[in-house]
Order: structure tokens, then sequence, then C-alpha cells
């Protein structure tokens, strides 16, 4: 309890110091945050609007290039019941800049960890500004165990691309496209491709910013959702 | 190829005119040029792409990095390299900056 407090004390007494504006709702971007920074996200994903996911993730910047994550709540809503799933740690580092050198590059690193579920989860992420642009790139590999002794697995080779305009310092938008491999057991028997393409829009103001993304299915795979629609929350703590 | 080689001049020039490279100039500390222009390139993009430096005019600058020092994290020797390298870069003909 003590802990919590002098917790909460602490943060209240820091600057309110931004750690970043999302400019995609399903690409991340290369640069990380200012070191001593400190951010509240808040991530809603629905999908058809059957399923409802949430996130909750505190973003600290440790260094110039180095930036941590704590996803301490990922829960979701579906069928009308909430169910808690699970928390993560996100770690990225920065290599290159996306306006100085040719192009930005990053490392990113994610630990997920639940209930008989472990996610392991790698990205490199490619960036480029160009005047008011924004070019994204990731690739992402992913592996899941699950279930009954994490017996069931699951691997995920995905490609995400986007390209952003700032209209004004404080808005803009642009459109993002994710293509999935899905390999149920690490096999590719069932050849499962999926592909999502969409808009996304970002607004941001003073200590805070607001992206959604709204991604519609543009293969037909029977167990994915026909639209997806992300939206992230952020405010410098 | 050749279409290739005016294509990234293009590219990388209109970047060089976002942030142009410190030039060695008696009057300016290169060390804290270089210093502001990783800075500027680096913390600035954190919420916004980065205006041309002579988007603004000298007088301007000093407010607009002030308003956002803050928000980006900036302590005040960062600002004023930040700043430093703003007003020096803003001088620079964008030919010789390329």
């Amino acid at each position: 309890m003590r802990a919590l407090f002098l917790s909460i004390l602490y943060l209240s007494i820091l600057p309110a110091c931004f750690a970043g504006v999302r400019h995609f709702g399903f690409i991340y971007e290369a640069p990380t945050s200012a070191p001593g920074s400190f951010e509240l996200e808040n991530t809603i994903t629905s999908k058809d609007g059957d399923e409802v996911a949430f996130r909750h993730e505190i973003e600290i910047g440790l260094t110039d290039h180095f930036q941590a994550s704590v996803y301490f709540a990922d829960w979701s809503w579906t069928e009308s019941r909430t169910h808690y799933d699970d928390a993560a740690v996100e770690l990225i580092y920065n290599f290159t800049n996306p306006v100085i050198d040719p192009v930005g590059l990053s490392i990113y690193q994610e630990i997920r960890g639940g209930e008989n579920f472990i996610e392991w989860e790698s990205k490199v992420i490619a960036q480029k500004n160009i005047g008011r642009f924004i070019f994204a790139y990731n690739v992402t590999l992913e592996a899941v165990w699950e279930g009954e002794r994490l017996a069931e697995r699951e691997g995920e080779f995905s490609n995400a691309i986007g390209a952003s305009y700032e209209f004004s310092p404080r808005f803009s938008a642009g459109v993002e496209l994710l293509h999935e491999c899905v390999f149920p057991e690490w096999r590719d028997a069932e050849k499962i491709r999926n592909v999502f393409v969409g808009p996304n829009i970002c607004y941001r103001h003073a200590n805070w910013f607001v992206t959604v993304s709204a991604l519609a299915q543009a293969t037909s795979t029977p167990d994915e959702a026909e639209v997806q629609v992300r939206a992230i929350f952020g405010i410098g703590l | 190829m050749s279409r290739l080689a005016l294509l990234s001049f293009i590219i990388l020039g209109g970047c060089a005119a976002y942030v142009p490279p410190v030039v060695r100039n008696e009057h300016v500390d290169l060390a804290l040029m270089q210093r502001g222009r990783t800075l500027f390139a680096q913390r600035c993009i954190e919420c916004h792409t980065l205006p041309p430096v002579w988007y603004y005019s000298r007088e301007d600058w000093p407010r607009i990095v002030d308003s956002m020092a803050h928000r980006a994290s900036l302590r005040p020797n960062e600002r004023e390299a930040i700043l430093s390298y703003i007003l020096a870069a803003r001088d620079i003909p964008v030919e010789r900056a390329r």
C-alpha cells in the first residue's frame, strides 16, 4: 500500500513530459520516447463489434534510444462478459533516425503472459519522414503458446506498411495495410493469409493524443474479423 | 539507374532542407550545433513532422521551441542547443546545405 502511495506521489510530482504520438493504429514508429518521459496509453480494439480488447500501458523513455513499456492490464469484453487476459513488457531500441539517416530503424521485443498463455513477439520497425509524410513499415514474428500445459502453439509472420500526412501540427491522416500469415501448430497446411487495409487519423494537443484506425479485411478468411477498429488515447504523465 | 539516383538525390536533398547539416563556421560552436541538430531530429518528431527551419522567423522560433520544450522533455541546455542550431541553420542557403 505504501509502495502504491509512493508511486502515485512520484508520478504526480513529475512534469507532464510526453512520450510520443502514435500516428498509426496498427503500426509502430521508429523514434523512441525522450529519456525521463512517462506516458499512459490506452488502446481499445474492436473486432466486428463482437469482441472488444482493452490495453492499459505505461511507456517510459529510458535513454535517448531506448524505451520500455509495461502493459499492466490487457482485458477483453466478449459475449457480455469481461475477462482479464494478460500483462506484458515491451522494449524498443532505436538505431537510426528517420529524418537524418536514409531510414530510421528500431527493434522491438514484447513478452506477454497470462493464464495458460505466453506470447513472444519480435519486430523490426522502419520509418522514413519526408516533409510532412511519415512512411512506416513493420515486419513481425510472433509465437504463441496457450491452453493446458501450453500445448497449443501458433506462429504468425506479418508485414504492415503505412503512410501518414500531417495536415497541421495537430492533425494527420493516412492509410495502413496489414498482411498476416498464420501458422497453427507452426504448420502452413491451412494457408491462412489475411490482408487488412484502411484509414487512420490522429489528433494531438498539449500532452495528449488520439489515434483511430479502421481496417477492413480484404481477404475472405472466415474466422477473422471483417472490420477491426482501434483507438489509442495517450496522455503524458 | 539514373532515375534511382535522381530520386535519391531529390529525397535526401529534400530531407537536408528540413534539417540542414551543420556547416563549419568561425561564429558557431560546432559541437553545440551537432547536438542541436540531433535533438531537433530526434525529439521533435516524436509528435510531429519537422517544418523546414526557414518556415518560421528568427523571432518566432524561440517561442515555438519554448512552447514544446516541456512536452519534449528538453532540459534547458538541450533547448538552447536546438534553438542555436535552428537559428544558425535557417541562415544557410539550401544549396550549401545539400
